[in-house]
């Protein structure tokens, strides 16, 4: 007995005396670590949060990709394609091999979309105007819509394309021929050609990934040999790991003062842009904001500065730049940054003298899990009394106000919410905001009818040169500048604390970053210093 | 019957009528809480009609009584859904997370057992001195501040200012242990590396303590008040009146009668750190099944909700049926009132 405690005394203190050694990888392999608040989904056809997109943009590849610096798509597994409006027909590489080692072949894109449409999980939705894919031969795959859809090949950065050969070996439980159509199998392992394969997923702790060395496009050598995406970290718990050489990038949730913090002591900070925004929407389905100039009051009275001051890490970064309307500066189709909205007091008050509606109280509610929305609502309050506005300050779980959007009567007077364009294109940003079709939901709680608007943003859906699509998104967004039915509070930035161990020019030079967020953890594209 | 299995056997029984009433009690409540779980497991973007679709694969279109219908018969093939928080059986979640979370309690519980009691019998043995004084001081300490600000202060001073320990998880990244029983401390013994034991039981000590500190002011002050009390006792006069050596009297005659109370707080302590070791768990990036049960309670997963709730239950039925057994052990009285009745 004496043996065995002295046996284990000793390996307990081999291991404490150890501490230094364990806690770095061995110097010949090169780690990366991150974090996302929540958990990564692998399942492709279930991706919708940013953990998921990072794992996507990983293990998976895509017909198309987004532009670095430019916008818009390039050839990526697809060497071209040719269009009519309705039915696109791409041609795939010949180079390309998943993962396994099965070549990729159309067969693949058709399973890929099949699948994704069958599950109706994720951003499944981005294809419900897809009739169905065909494979004219093995490196020929043909797409026909039900009608003209320009956005559909920005959609097609959602597709990531599954071996399909691999995933009907793979098959679980389920009714019908395609069973759960490799669901259970790909919540745990990758069936892709990314430039990373899954070696371990733990929901509650993290993903790890390793370098494809087989790659199409080839994984530069210093790009990290192995990832490690963590996952649920508190924000005190990355600002030590940070701080002691034990992670290298952030999530973007880490509240200011933290990001502060970390600056100060060294830490480089990283920042994605142009794809979100933060919108302050005004119910315009009942008094006082079915009055314009309520709407106009209020968005007069909101202290733009003060609200991208509130989001400022340093003097030069920032969460938040000026917005100069519903589409983020630089997206298609935006508004110039010259055009950015400013607090103007008296304009504020002669609107409010105008409006119908007199002596009222509104209701600024705030998503309970989002406290900084709460500082925002205090900031609205502070601003609308300058003017004689009353207010009341809300707080509402995401879950009931999700809910609640879903009939103006219970809608708030004023919510906010933070938007992304899942593909980069206007539309996905838009167009459930602020289409008369798609009210009443958490992006559309203004409850906006016009009919300008709708026919605008039709138009960008059917238009196919870009010049017209910009030029539609352009006078929309005026449109909506003189419609207000939201307050554009700020453009959003994603802010990442990094060490210096890894450089990551997609989040730090802007000629090399993407304008879908998510992409800019495309971690081949990241070098390791060390 | 003899009155010790007498008494499982009672106990056992208003176990499973509490766990059957718990399980009612959670079912139902996990479903009036705000917010449409469909909703919420398909994300912001998914459309009315994704909505609809996964409502009616959970069954959530169904009145109540006919999902907690359909919810005791799966469970009676031992399949408690699928969580839509990790898109994975409950029960492959429970089993993966559930061995982190009694691990790091049952250190915690060892430590309370470990250091608890001994500061409880130091201090009544040397009452009123500063030994006792500086005892009960850093005891109240323990008991004042909850486990997670102990989690945060302890991270601090000894895995940031004074690097000894690891700031998170369970074992390095560098080292890979096949997992046999889930308990890191005993799978890197069962693989023979006793490098990677040293390394788990490294990464264990501070969130260990961290959820302890408090169960150790407990115990300490309890066990202390309890044995003040019994040494004013005739018996223990009497046994000082004998010229009995301090060391027995303190051992045999003062602890063990002493010791009823505390053992049946820090049961309790034990039972509830299962459900209350979340923050520490989060603090430390542990990855343990009270994590889990947050986090399907805030993104309102239904199944894993009830699953985790469940097994947390058993858990403390169980701990619980174990301390009275012990205290039927170690106290006669119980004993032998179990077989008068």
């Amino acid at each position: 007995m004496k043996t065995m405690v002295k046996s284990l005394a000793a390996a307990l203190f081999a291991g404490t005396a150890l501490t230094a050694h364990l806690a770095s990888p061995a110097l010949a392999e090169t780690v990366l670590r991150v974090d996302e608040v929540a958990v990564g989904e692998l399942d492709p056809g279930k991706a919708t949060d940013y953990a998921d997109s990072v794992l996507m943009f990983n293990v998976y590849d895509t017909l198309v990709l987004s532009a670095q610096g430019s916008g818009g798509v390039v050839p990526h597994l697809a060497e071209s394609w040719e269009t009519d409006g309705v039915t696109y027909t791409f041609k795939l590489r010949g180079d390309v091999k998943f993962q396994s080692g099965n070549p990729l072949t159309a067969e693949d894109v058709v399973f890929s979309l099949d699948r994704m449409k069958t599950l109706g999980q994720g951003l499944s939705y981005l294809f419900a105007g897809v009739q169905g894919a065909e494979a004219v031969d093995g490196s020929t795959v043909k797409f026909t819509l039900s009608n003209p859809y320009s956005p559909f090949l920005s959609a097609l950065l959602r597709l990531p394309i599954v071996d399909k050969k691999l995933v009907m070996a793979n098959l679980g439980e389920g009714d019908g021929e395609m069973k759960d159509w490799g669901q259970a199998f790909l919540s745990t392992n990758g069936a892709g050609t990314g430039a990373y394969k899954v070696v371990s997923h733990n929901p509650q702790q993290e993903t790890v990934l390793a370098k494809n060395a087989d790659y199409f496009l080839g994984v530069p050598a210093k790009a990290p040999d192995t990832v490690r995406y963590r996952y649920g970290l508190e924000a005190a718990t990355v600002r030590t790991l940070i701080a002691q050489g034990e992670h290298d990038i952030s999530s973007q949730w880490l509240p200011p003062e933290v990001l502060k913090s970390l600056a100060a002591e060294g830490a480089q900070l990283l920042t994605e842009s142009g794809g979100s925004g933060f919108y302050v929407k005004m119910n315009t389905a009942k008094p006082p904001f079915d009055d314009l100039n309520c709407r106009l009051a209020v968005a007069n009275a909101f202290d733009y500065d003060a609200a991208i001051k509130m989001v400022a890490i340093t003097d030069t970064v920032s969460q938040g730049s000026p917005a100069s309307g519903p589409l983020p500066v630089g997206m298609m189709g935006s508004l110039p940054a010259a055009d950015a909205f400013k607090r103007d007091l008296d304009a504020a008050k002669k609107h409010l003298s105008e409006c119908q509606h007199k002596d009222f109280t509104l209701e600024l509610s705030w998503i309970g899990e989002v406290p900084l929305e709460e500082r925002f609502a205090l900031l609205m309050q502070a601003n609308f009394a300058e003017i004689g506005i009353k207010s009341e300050v809300k707080k509402v779980p995401w879950a009931l106000f999700t809910e609640m959007v879903t009939k103006p009567e219970n809608t708030p007077n004023i919510s906010q919410v933070f938007v992304n364009a899942v593909t980069g294109d206007p539309d996905t940003l838009i167009y459930g905001m602020y289409h008369s079709s798609a009210s009443g939901t958490w992006q559309s709680p203004e409850y906006l009818k016009d009919a300008k608007v709708d026919e605008l943003l039709d138009k960008g859906r059917t238009v196919t040169a870009q010049e017209d699509r910009a030029a539609a998104y352009t006078e929309v967004s005026k449109r909506l500048r003189e419609l207000q039915p939201s307050i554009y509070a700020y453009d959003q930035t994603g802010v990442f604390a990094a060490s210096k161990r890894v450089s990551v020019p997609a989040l730090s030079d802007p000629s090399k970053g993407f304008s879908l967020n998510g992409m800019g953890f495309t971690f081949r594209l990241m070098e390791m210093n060390e | 019957m003899p009155p010790v299995v007498r008494l499982l056997a009672k106990r056992l029984g208003t176990s499973l009528v509490v766990l059957i009433g718990v399980s009612m009690l959670i079912f139902a409540i996990a479903r009036v809480i705000p917010g449409d779980p469909a909703r919420i497991a398909l994300g912001p973007n998914a459309s009315a009609d994704q909505v609809a679709a996964l409502r009616e694969r959970l069954n959530l279109d169904q009145p109540i009584v006919v999902q907690y219908g359909h919810f005791v018969a799966d469970l009676m093939r031992g399949d408690l859904g699928v969580s839509l928080y990790t898109n994975r059986p409950v029960t492959t979640d429970i089993v993966q997370f559930l061995p982190a979370t009694l691990e790091l309690v049952l250190v915690a519980g060892v430590m309370m057992v470990v250091f608890g009691l001994p500061l409880g019998v130091v201090s009544a043995r040397y009452r009123n001195s500063w030994i006792d004084n500086l005892v009960r001081l850093v005891t109240l300490l323990g008991v004042s501040a909850p486990a997670f600000v102990w989690a945060v202060i302890l991270m601090l001073a000894f895995a940031y200012f004074l690097p000894l320990f690891p700031i998170a998880g369970r074992i390095s990244d560098t080292m890979t242990i096949p997992t046999v029983t889930g308990f890191l401390m005993v799978d890197t013994l069962i693989a023979g590396d006793l490098r990677a034991f040293g390394n788990a039981a490294w990464h264990i000590v501070l969130p260990a303590f961290a959820l302890a500190l408090s169960g150790i002011g407990q115990a300490a002050r309890l066990t202390r008040s309890n044995m003040v009390e019994t040494y004013d006792k005739p018996y223990i006069e009497m046994a000082q009146s004998y010229g009995f050596p301090e060391r027995r009297i303190a051992g045999r005659y003062a602890f063990r009668p002493s010791m009823i109370p505390s053992l049946t707080i820090i049961g309790l302590d034990f039972a509830a750190m299962l459900g209350n070791a979340f923050l520490v768990e989060a603090v430390f990036a542990w990855p343990g099944l009270s994590r889990y049960g947050v986090a399907v309670i805030l993104r309102k997963d239904l199944n894993a909700i009830v699953g985790t709730v469940l097994i947390i239950s058993a858990m403390f039925l169980i701990v619980n049926v174990i301390v009275d057994l012990l205290i039927a052990f170690i106290n006669p009285r119980i004993r032998y009132s179990q077989r008068a009745s």
